[in-house]
C-alpha cells in the first residue's frame, strides 16, 4: 500500500487551524509540569536582597524574542517589587531595543513596580560594541567604559549610576539572549557571578551542559514552558500561558509527522527511493 | 473588538506577509521581508552612530584623553572600503582580533574544557548515591560525554588488535552525536512553533479582539 503525498499548503492549513486559531479563540488551559530549576530561579531572585544590583544584558536576539521575554517579563515585575536595581546592558545592537522593550512590556514604571523611576532604579546603557573585550571591560570598570547612559547623562548624573564602580556591584546577571556561554565565560567562570538564562528552546538545548558545569551558579529556564512555569510562580498569565497549548498540540503531531514520514519512505517502492 | 491603533494594524499587515509563504513565494511576503530587512540595517546603523557620543563622551569633555586612540583606530577601520588604502584598515583589526582571540582563549579553556571534564568527573561520583532515576540519568550523561569524547579523538581508523573495539565505541559515539543533533533539531522547531504560535495569538487577541 502506498501513502499518497500530501499537499504542503493542505499541511500548513491543518496546522494552522489546530494548533494556533482554535487555541487561540478558545483557549484549553492545558496543565504542564513545574521544573525544579524555574523554581531555584524564583527563589533566588526572592532571595536577593532588597536594593541590590541586577544586571539584564547579552547579544543576539531574534526581534523582540517572546519566547525569552515569557521569562524574563515575570522576573521584571518580582525584581521590581523588591526594589532591586537593574542594569540593561545591551552587547549588540538589537539589544538595545529589546532591553528597553522588556522593562516597558513589564509595565514596572506604571503598574507592577509602583514608583520604579529612571536612573535612580533602573538604567539602560548604550550599545557595548567589541564583545567579549567590552564585556571584560564592562566588569572591571563600569563608569570607565560606559560613562554615559543610552540618553547620552552622564553616569555621575544619575542616583543609581553614580555608585557603579565594577562587577563587585552585580548581584546577578540575567541573559534574556541568545548568547549565553559569554556571559557563563566571563560573568560567571571568571568573576563567579550567578547568571540566569530566560533562554530560547533550542538554546536550552545546545548551552543546558553549563548548568552542570556550575552547578549552583548557572540556571535556564527552557523556552515558552519555562516562561509559563515562572508566570505560574508569580501567580500570574501572560505570554507563556498563551502559547502552552499551541505548543502542546505541536508537540503531538511532531510524533504523527515523524510516524507518517517514516511509513511514506518505507512504503514507496525502491525505485522511487532511488531517484 | 477590532483594534483602532493604527500599529496593530500594521504589525497584522506584516504579520499576514510573513504567513504568506506558507502558501508560496509572493509579493506580499517580499514586501515584507525587503522592509523587515532595511529596518533591520537603519537600525543597526542608527545605534552604532548614536553608541559613539556616550562612548567619547570623556574624550569630548576632557577627562579621558587617552580615548584618542580608540578614534584613530576606529577611522583608521574605515579605510578597508578603500581599495588602495585597505592596508591601513590592518592595525585595528589586528588589534581586534588580537585581543579577542586572546580572551576567547582564556575563558573557553576556563569554561568549556576544564569546567566540563569538571562537571563529568563530580557526576561519575554520583552514580552511587540518589534515587535510581538520578542514578541512571548520571550514567548516561557519562557514557554519553566518553562516547562523544571517543568519537572525535578516533576519527582515524585504527588496524590491529582492538580495532573492532574501537570501531564500536566510535560508532557509538556517532550514535551519541545523532542523538543530540536530533534534541537540538526538535527543539529548534518547537521554538518556532512557539513564534508561530504567539504572532496568531497576537493577531487575534491584539487585532481582533478575541479571547
Amino acid at each position: 500500500m502506498q501513502i499518497p503525498e500530501i499537499k504542503s499548503e493542505y499541511i500548513w492549513a491543518t496546522l494552522l487551524i489546530l494548533c494556533y486559531i482554535i487555541p487561540g479563540i478558545f483557549p484549553l488551559n492545558t496543565t504542564f509540569p513545574d521544573s525544579a530549576t524555574t523554581t531555584q530561579i524564583f527563589n533566588l531572585i526572592q532571595n536577593l536582597p532588597n536594593n541590590c544590583t541586577v544586571v539584564i544584558g547579552g547579544s543576539g536576539v531574534f526581534a523582540f524574542d517572546l519566547e525569552s521575554s515569557a521569562g524574563t517579563i515575570p522576573a521584571i515585575r518580582q525584581m521590581a517589587a523588591k526594589h532591586i536595581k537593574i542594569l540593561n546592558v545591551p552587547l549588540a545592537v538589537e539589544a538595545v531595543q529589546f532591553e528597553k522593550y522588556l522593562i516597558d512590556a513589564a509595565k514596572i514604571e506604571t503598574k507592577y513596580g509602583g514608583d520604579y523611576v529612571y536612573g535612580r532604579d533602573w538604567i539602560q546603557f548604550p550599545y557595548l560594541a567589541g564583545t567579549p573585550g567590552s564585556l571584560v571591560a564592562f566588569l572591571n570598570d563600569i563608569p570607565g567604559t560606559c560613562p554615559t547612559d543610552v540618553y547620552g547623562t552622564p553616569l555621575s548624573q544619575l542616583p543609581l549610576g553614580k555608585n557603579l564602580k565594577d562587577y563587585k556591584d552585580i548581584a546577578l546577571w540575567i541573559c534574556p539572549h541568545w548568547d549565553f556561554p559569554t556571559i557563563v565565560q566571563y560573568v560567571t567562570g571568571e568573576r563567579n557571578i550567578t547568571s540566569v538564562s530566560f533562554a530560547q528552546s533550542a538554546a536550552y538545548a545546545q548551552y543546558g551542559p553549563y548548568m552542570t558545569a556550575y552547578p549552583g551558579k548557572v540556571f535556564m529556564t527552557n523556552g515558552f514552558l519555562g516562561g509559563a512555569q515562572y508566570e505560574r510562580l508569580m501567580g500570574t498569565n501572560g505570554l507563556g500561558h498563551a502559547v502552552l497549548d499551541g505548543e502542546q498540540i505541536m508537540g503531538i503531531l511532531f510524533v504523527v509527522f515523524v510516524v507518517l514520514g517514516n511509513l511514506t519512505y518505507f512504503t514507496r517502492p525502491k525505485e522511487v527511493k532511488k531517484k | 473588538m477590532i483594534s483602532m491603533d493604527f500599529w496593530v494594524w500594521v504589525s497584522a499587515f506584516f504579520t499576514i506577509c510573513s504567513f504568506s509563504l506558507l502558501y508560496g513565494d509572493n509579493i506580499l511576503f517580499r514586501f515584507g521581508e525587503y522592509t523587515f530587512i532595511s529596518i533591520v540595517i537603519g537600525h543597526a546603523v542608527v545605534v552604532g552612530l548614536q553608541t559613539l557620543y556616550p562612548m567619547f563622551y570623556p574624550l569630548l569633555n576632557g577627562t579621558n584623553l587617552l580615548l584618542i586612540i580608540p578614534l584613530i583606530l576606529g577611522i583608521m577601520a574605515l579605510f578597508v572600503a578603500w581599495r588602495k588604502y585597505a592596508w591601513v584598515a590592518s592595525l585595528p583589526f589586528a588589534v581586534i582580533i588580537g585581543i579577542g582571540t586572546g580572551l576567547t582563549m582564556r575563558a573557553t579553556i576556563t569554561t568549556d574544557i576544564i569546567g566540563s571534564l569538571r562537571a563529568i568527573i563530580q557526576e561519575t561520583g554520583m552514580i552511587f548515591i540518589g534515587t535510581p532515576g538520578d542514578q541512571l540519568g548520571y550514567l548516561i550523561r557519562i557514557v554519553f560525554s566518553l562516547g562523544a569524547i571517543f568519537y572525535f579523538f578516533f576519527t582515524i581508523f585504527v588496524k590491529g588488535r582492538g580495532s573492532v573495539t574501537i570501531g564500536w565505541l566510535r560508532t557509538f559515539g556517532k550514535y551519541v552525536l545523532l542523538i543530540y543533533l536530533g534534541i537540538s533539531l526538535g527543539n529548534s522547531a518547537m521554538q518556532f512553533s512557539g513564534l508561530a504560535t504567539s504572532a496568531i495569538n497576537r493577531l487575534l487577541r491584539l487585532w481582533l479582539g478575541f479571547g
